[in-house]
């Protein structure tokens, strides 16, 4: 690869993130209430905030009790994923607190001292005073139930110009203690952008193919919803004011994609799990007019597809098949008979052996549809034409087939590429 | 904002004392062991107490070599050199002038670590002044108490969190700065048992802005990983070593002392040039060697 197709810092911020975002922008970003109060305004899934503290008079006057059992405690203006308290459920006895994804119990005292802390600005950008919210908790999606360490798994994708350009799905470690930061040990995985399936994970700057001390593969991991996240990426970005920025989303076990947070200089790690250069990607869509959010999505699935999705499209829209490929064809009394067939994409219908369809009854007076003259290499020749059923690779085709003499042919059944929609015949066996 | 006042008004206050900071390199340097072949090729040739004391009526290598410049009509091309003339015959040193005219390469070379090779260090600020420490009390002993000064404030800051002590900003500043004296005191009390060379001639200003430098290693040493602030601690100690050798070179201080106007046009241009640079650092082409190979 070129050294001018990577992205470097300098140019991250000299031609992108400077140029590009605006200073309300970048203040939107800076502030995770900000943020929610925005994509809230513009109806883009974001999790709820429950509760915010400004001073600590509202962290001794707020009614600890009355939070649910599942929640997260976070700094407004943190970085890095610091100082973020996350508990999914009562302790045993409820007043001794809650216990969090790591499996501490904190109490209500912990949590008051932990948001005093956090207006203090112990974890805030250049320790200011901050701001303390409670936000709704999020779960593990049972698509990355086996492959995060006790924390919520988040796609980070950037996004520049409406259209969305590299992805990646970072998993928790039991190192990074549930934060999905690379900086902290979690895992990055790429993802192809036109399928949502993951292709090489990095950790720690390293490749690897199995999750840490098992044997789970981390490639082809396919992400649900894909395209949805990807609308609702570039809706934040709109709404944000952001002309380059890092989305992330966590998908809700229930509610499905939602904004996380958009980081206003998303790192540039991405490009190594994703073996590709965000620079010569970002070229190409710099100057591209953009309609709609539909519209960056096509572009982004048609530039940046990895080189097997077009095989993941095909094997998800359109069966592949052989030429030769055993078919069940269905009897009169219904029954399925198993017989050789082959998949002819130079005949237009499909044609039955004469002594088949006798055999199964489909030749029958009430079965005949017409009769009707054909031209074959045989030369021109009367033909019935018969109502028939058969399941090919698992899926079943009402048809019509002509009645032929096929004695001494290698099948007695020859579908036409009329019924071979949805399929691709692939010679040479498959 | 503020500390950045408080930097310039401390490098102010360095460089308007030179007989107590700057001068002392030319007296410390030398016989200081710690210090690199480059450094003593630099002092050896200066004769060193003549420059430290006005009252001694020989000129300064500095000032001879002001004095034996030929120039030219004032304009076009040489209105700092006369002006830096008048300003030492009324009596401003000619080592503040020099220390004055380096400090944009220091900042350029600090600039084009980062952007170039990709070195971070704590900002621009912090290295900076720094190496305008170590000129003030040699490299060695700047070390050291940059060290004794971010352990200590390290320490108090993680005992006042591990033992749950919440106090206010200023008093907890207070705090570090009484033991931040106690042990710079320490150290200039162990110096007769150990003998420390060139520990007797520590200002307080380098004191101070070591004091203030070592709020952001806490910062980040308990904001982020102790790895991280060391790795940042370790990079902005290189930076501020190079600068220091920047600054000690004998041929940069005369070229920046007779060619005032050249320097500062190509320092800045240097400068805008490097805020324009979007290529890769020499650490990216490092971190993304696996990416350039595929």
């Amino acid at each position: 690869m070129k050294l001018s197709s990577i992205l470097g810092l300098n140019a991250r911020n000299q031609l992108y993130t400077y140029r590009y975002n605006t200073k309300k922008g970048r203040k939107i970003c800076n502030s995770k209430i900000l943020t929610e109060r925005v994509l809230k305004k513009a109806d883009i899934p974001v999790l709820k905030i429950y509760k915010i503290f400004r001073k600590p008079q509202d962290v001794f006057g707020f009614n600890w009790d009355s939070l649910s059992s599942s929640f997260a405690l976070k700094p407004s203006r943190g970085m890095g994923g610091e100082g973020i308290i996350v508990v999914k459920k009562r302790a045993n006895p409820e007043t001794s607190g809650w216990i969090t994804t790591q499996r501490t119990v904190v109490s209500i005292d912990n949590l008051k001292l932990h948001s005093l802390d956090i207006l203090e600005g112990a974890y805030s950008m250049g320790n200011e005073p901050d701001v303390a919210f409670i936000q709704e908790y999020v779960g593990r999606h049972k698509a990355f139930r086996k492959y995060a360490f006790r924390g919520t798994p988040d796609i980070r994708i950037i996004v520049f110009n409406k259209v969305p350009v590299i992805a990646m799905l970072r998993l928790p470690t039991k190192e990074s203690g549930g934060r999905a930061n690379l900086h902290q040990g979690a895992i990055g995985v790429g993802v192809d952008i036109a399928t949502g399936i993951t292709t090489k994970a990095i950790w720690h700057g390293k490749y690897i193919k199995y999750k840490p001390d098992s044997e789970r593969k981390l490639n082809g991991i396919k992400i649900p919803y894909w395209t949805s996240i990807l609308k609702i990426a570039i809706e934040a970005q709109i709404a944000s004011e952001m002309g380059y920025s890092g989305v992330d989303i966590v998908l809700h076990p229930e509610k499905g994609p939602m904004v996380l947070e958009i980081n206003a200089q998303p790192g540039l790690q991405i490009q190594l799990c994703n073996v590709t250069g965000l620079r010569r990607r970002l070229n190409k869509i710099e100057d591209l007019e953009v309609r709609d959010i539909e519209h960056g999505v096509k572009i982004a699935k048609a530039l940046f597809a990895e080189r097997f999705a077009s095989r993941v499209a095909v094997e998800e829209g359109i069966k592949t098949v052989g030429v030769w490929e055993k078919v069940k064809v269905v009897s009169e009394k219904g029954e399925k008979i198993e017989v050789q067939a082959k998949l002819d994409t130079g005949a237009w219908k499909t044609s039955i052996d004469k002594d088949l369809a006798e055999r199964l009854n489909l030749s029958g007076k009430n079965n005949i549809l017409w009769t009707k003259f054909y031209k074959s290499g045989l030369g021109k020749e009367k033909r019935k034409v018969i109502n028939l059923s058969f399941y090919l690779a698992g899926g079943k085709i009402n048809t019509t087939a002509s009645v032929a003499n096929r004695e001494g042919l290698r099948t007695p059944l020859i579908i036409g590429r009329r019924d071979l929609v949805g399929f691709l015949v692939k010679p040479g066996g498959i | 904002m503020r500390r950045f006042f408080f930097l310039v008004y401390c490098f102010c206050l360095i460089l308007a004392f030179p007989r107590s900071s700057f001068a002392q390199v030319r007296s410390t340097i030398a016989p200081s062991p710690s210090v690199s072949p480059e450094a003593e090729a630099v002092a050896s040739p200066v004769p060193a107490p003549d420059l430290t004391q006005k009252t001694v009526e020989t000129l300064g290598p500095l000032e001879e070599l002001l004095k034996n410049q030929k120039l030219g009509s004032i304009w076009p091309t040489n209105p700092i050199k006369y002006a830096i003339r008048s300003s030492v015959d009324s009596g401003i040193p000619v080592n503040m002038i020099v220390l004055l005219l380096l400090l944009p390469i220091v900042a350029t070379v600090i600039a084009a670590t980062r952007h170039l090779i990709g070195l971070r260090g704590f900002g621009i600020f912090l290295p900076a002044a720094l190496s305008v420490v170590f000129v003030a009390t040699g490299p060695f002993v700047g070390i050291i108490l940059f060290f004794l000064i971010i352990t200590v404030s390290w320490f108090v800051r993680f005992a006042l969190r591990r033992l749950k002590i919440n106090l206010q900003y200023l008093p907890k500043a207070a705090l570090l700065l009484w033991a931040v004296s106690l042990g710079v005191l320490g150290l200039m009390f162990l110096s007769p048992l150990y003998k420390i060379p060139g520990i007797e001639n520590i200002s307080i200003f380098p004191v101070l802005i070591l004091t203030l430098l070592s709020e952001d290693f806490t910062r980040i040493s308990l904001g982020k990983s102790l790895k991280t602030a060391f790795s940042l601690t370790t990079e902005t100690m290189l930076l501020a070593l190079l600068s220091y050798f920047v600054l000690t070179m004998q041929w940069v201080q005369e070229y920046a002392l007779l060619n005032p106007e050249k320097l500062l046009i190509g320092i800045g241009i240097i400068d805008f040039v490097l805020g324009k640079y979007v290529g890769l650092r020499i650490m990216e082409i490092w971190r993304f060697k696996k990416l350039i190979k595929s």
